[in-house]
């Protein structure tokens, strides 16, 4: 995949995912809320449409990778897929024990996607390293990835905050905020790595 | 398994981008079969063989298993 068609797709995925947490924090407790059966299953299933537009990117990006590449996407698939659907059965079981609150069975359901795109970011990383390959080296200059991250951290603690003065909604502020803190560490990483390769590029 | 790309791409005076671009593969890809992390199929061994004008087994040696 082209330098050009990989940055675009990063922008676009990251835009796509932010739409996605967004529209899972507003429209999933307005459709709550709803009275008539189809706003609340319209509202409900919102967040559906980013994500199917998400996985219409991955499977454009592997198309257009080469051979290599498209190697590393499919182990990376292959390995979020398994960690995920392990961790997805041990809370079914939990779940089907009513060892967990139906609540909580039910967010774990909604994160099932967006952790098997973690773990498949995670995943593509480290089978890079076998291959010389650093998946996050080709960084956009204009808007690199630590900027991205903190960007995403406040889009989230805004978010967070909006939540806490419109519904006190304990749950979802807890949820949000602990996501934002999560992508500022990660932006705060990705910031100190970046430092660190251009003092070794000026040595 | 061994290869002589990265000594046949100096020779013509390519960076592994231009490589890349003539191969129609990523720089990064090119990267890992001249360090001998990956080796390529045997399409793109065909083309790598194509554009120096040289046999595959010429480019390419099986390793020390």
């Amino acid at each position: 995949m082209s330098r050009n068609a990989n940055k675009t797709y990063h922008r676009r995925m990251m835009i796509t995912m932010t739409i996605y947490v967004m529209t899972v924090m507003l429209a999933l407790p307005a459709a709550r809320s709803a009275v008539d059966w189809p706003v609340k299953a319209l509202l409900a299933l919102a967040p559906v449409l980013p994500l199917i537009y998400v996985v219409w990117l991955m499977a454009q990006r592997v198309l257009h990778s080469d051979e290599l590449e498209q190697r590393m996407h499919l182990i990376a698939l292959g390995v979020a897929a398994a960690i995920v659907s392990v961790f997805s059965l041990v809370g079914g079981f939990l779940a089907a024990a009513k060892a967990l609150p139906p609540e909580t069975a039910t967010i774990l359901l909604v994160w099932v996607s967006p952790a098997l795109m973690i773990c498949y970011s995670a995943a593509q990383w480290w089978i890079g390293r076998r291959y010389g390959v650093q998946a996050f080296c080709e960084d956009d200059e204009a808007f690199p990835l630590y900027l991205r991250l903190l960007v995403a951290a406040a889009l989230m603690a805004c978010v967070g905050i909006w939540i806490y003065f419109k519904s006190a909604d304990e749950f979802g502020v807890g949820l949000i905020c602990g996501m934002a803190a999560g992508l500022a560490v990660g932006g705060g990483i990705a910031g100190i790595r970046r430092w660190r390769q251009s003092k070794r590029a000026d040595r | 398994m061994n290869n002589k790309v990265r000594e046949l791409r100096g020779e013509h005076g390519w960076s592994q981008g231009d490589l890349a671009e003539k191969l129609d593969v990523s720089r990064q890809t090119v990267n890992a079969i001249e360090t001998g992390k990956y080796d390529p199929s045997l399409p793109l061994a065909f083309r790598i063989a194509k554009l120096f004008r040289l046999s595959i087994e010429s480019i390419f040696q099986p390793g020390k298993d």
